[in-house]
């Protein structure tokens, strides 16, 4: 970082972030204004470009299904979840997040390509839900 | 620099030990040394590697492990780098050497988690993934591999008997290595019967947890004068790094640390994938081997799944890959896992692979990985 640059605007701290998912709250991240990533993981500079030049933004709440697994033995804190399926999600405005989804519970409920949503979840972590396809997505 | 050699290496049997840690690396560590034909007064640095030491209430193992020795003025740390632990601190000690900081140096990675309940265990495990971005929202350390798992077979056709090959063969080789945890072949019926863990991952796509440790001596080639094992040469010793989240990760067919980790490597070995006799690559889970070849550059992206199930990495294949057995049968202390790698390649090389030897074994290739590919080490060996 060069003295010119100026502190990243970022203020928002980890637990604001995963509190927000329980609390009705948006789907939030960062659009780093040097070089376009979008990321909803927490930093204070870009992982792309290295500059600090983050800016808090919100995140479309829909998406694809990159990856996912449907995951029979959880980790502690989703004990009693299992089993559900864990997402990799293309964000249509740009951006991937990562989340669980406790209404899919068997492989052949999920394909990669598949339209999810985001709602706001009564447990931590970002959840989603499928979504009716739509001819114009974004 | 300064040539440097991995002039001694040890490992006691992994699964479940009596000992604890501290114990268990003492013993592998005075074994390694004697192995050497040093002393342990001729140890100039002591890197340890021990993850999960808070479940045993011990933390700052290298002043006991030291003391153990009979070395307790000798300076020691602790490098943590998850699963790819020890093969840091073996970076580590090849930094010293080879810069001229210590003649000798002790590498020892530790892990003890038999004492722990399964789920205990698996939350642990996860703590090396990003927690608040990944753990929080539902992943678990299979379940993240599992992904990568869907990604490639989404892209490339794959049959569930592909990733069945890489278990069946890992545990062939473990079932001839006395340090393995699981000593017993399986059958591609008993893998596919086997219950889903994660899918398209079952129980014998996945690495057990395991107790275990492993230690490495490294020297100065003019410091060893006269070597009493034949010794490896470290011709690369390179470690990389990457974004640590999958959301953050464009493309999910691979490991973009091991890619770095690798270029670097052959470009400091000034070799080629094609000079590689045989290989321990980090299969915590079967894909992760199929990832490995492919992006350590011995195959062609998409090609690794059906390399396995072909033949190309059983002992007598053309690329002799896991002879240990590796992380999936051999078993995965964690923090021992990387300088067991190298155990391997040292046994190997001095005849001592009894029942599981290769064909060729003038230069090897370990790749060792830090949970999902925050981190990643290359090292390559090959005989004087």
């Amino acid at each position: 970082m060069t003295a010119s640059e100026s502190l990243p605007s970022a203020s928002h701290t980890i637990d604001e972030f995963v509190k927000g998912y329980e609390e009705g709250g948006r789907l939030r991240g960062f659009r780093c204004s040097n070089c376009g990533l979008i990321t909803a993981t927490w930093g204070l500079a870009c992982s792309r470009c290295g500059k600090s030049t983050l800016e808090e933004t919100e995140l479309s709440p829909r998406g694809k299904v990159a990856a996912f697994t449907i995951l029979t033995v959880p980790g502690e804190e989703f004990l009693n979840e299992a089993p559900y399926a864990y997402v990799v999600v293309d964000l249509d405005g740009g951006g991937r997040v990562t989340g669980w989804m406790p209404s899919v519970r068997a492989e052949h409920e999920v394909e990669i390509g598949d339209r999810v949503r985001y709602v706001s979840s009564y447990k931590s972590g970002v959840q989603f839900v499928k979504d009716a396809p739509t001819t114009n997505p974004g | 620099m300064r040539e440097t050699w991995v002039v001694g290496a040890a490992a006691n049997r992994f699964g479940k030990m009596k000992d604890s840690s501290r114990e268990a690396a003492t013993r592998v560590s005075l074994e390694a040394i004697r192995q050497s034909g040093l002393e342990p007064k001729d140890i100039g640095y002591t890197f340890v590697s021990n993850c999960f030491g808070i479940s045993e209430h011990q933390a700052h193992l290298g002043p006991l492990i030291n003391n153990g020795l009979g070395i307790p003025h000798v300076p020691s740390a602790t490098i943590e780098s998850a699963c790819s632990s020890s093969s840091a601190a073996l970076h580590e000690a090849f930094v010293h050497v080879a810069g001229g900081f210590a003649d000798a140096a002790l590498v020892v990675g530790v892990e003890k988690l038999s004492h722990l309940d399964t789920l205990t265990a698996t939350s642990y495990f996860a703590i090396a993934a990003d927690y608040p971005f990944e753990t929080k929202n539902g992943a678990t350390f299979p379940g993240l591999y599992a992904t990568l798992a869907s990604a490639y077979r989404q892209a490339f056709p794959t049959r569930p008997e592909m990733f069945g090959a890489v278990a069946i063969k890992n545990h062939a080789n473990a079932a001839r290595n006395p340090h393995a945890h699981f000593q017993k072949e399986i059958t591609m019926e008993t893998y596919l019967s086997s219950p889903v863990i994660a899918s398209p991952l079952r129980l014998y796509d996945c690495c057990p947890f395991s107790d275990g440790a492993a230690a490495v001596v490294v020297a100065a080639k003019e410091f060893v004068k006269s070597p009493v094992t034949e010794p490896l040469v470290v011709r690369a010793s390179a470690r990389s790094g990457s974004v640590t989240d999958m959301q953050d990760r464009p493309d999910l067919l691979g490991l973009p640390a091991t890619r770095l980790a690798a270029e670097k490597a052959f470009r400091q070995a000034k070799l080629e994938p094609k000079d590689i006799d045989f290989l321990e690559v980090h299969d915590c889970f079967t894909i992760a081997e199929v990832l490995a070849l492919e992006d350590l550059g011995f195959v062609p992206k998409g090609t690794g799944a059906k390399a396995e199930f072909d033949g190309v990495t059983a002992r007598d294949g053309k690329l002799p890959t896991n002879t240990s057995g590796g992380l999936k049968a051999k078993g995965h202390p964690v923090s021992a896992t990387g300088a067991s790698q190298v155990v391997e390649i040292f046994e190997q090389m001095n005849g001592l692979a009894k029942g599981r030897e290769v064909a060729k074994a003038e230069t090897a290739l370990a790749h060792n990985v830090g949970a999902t590919g925050g981190s990643c080490s290359v090292h390559i060996f090959s005989r004087r």
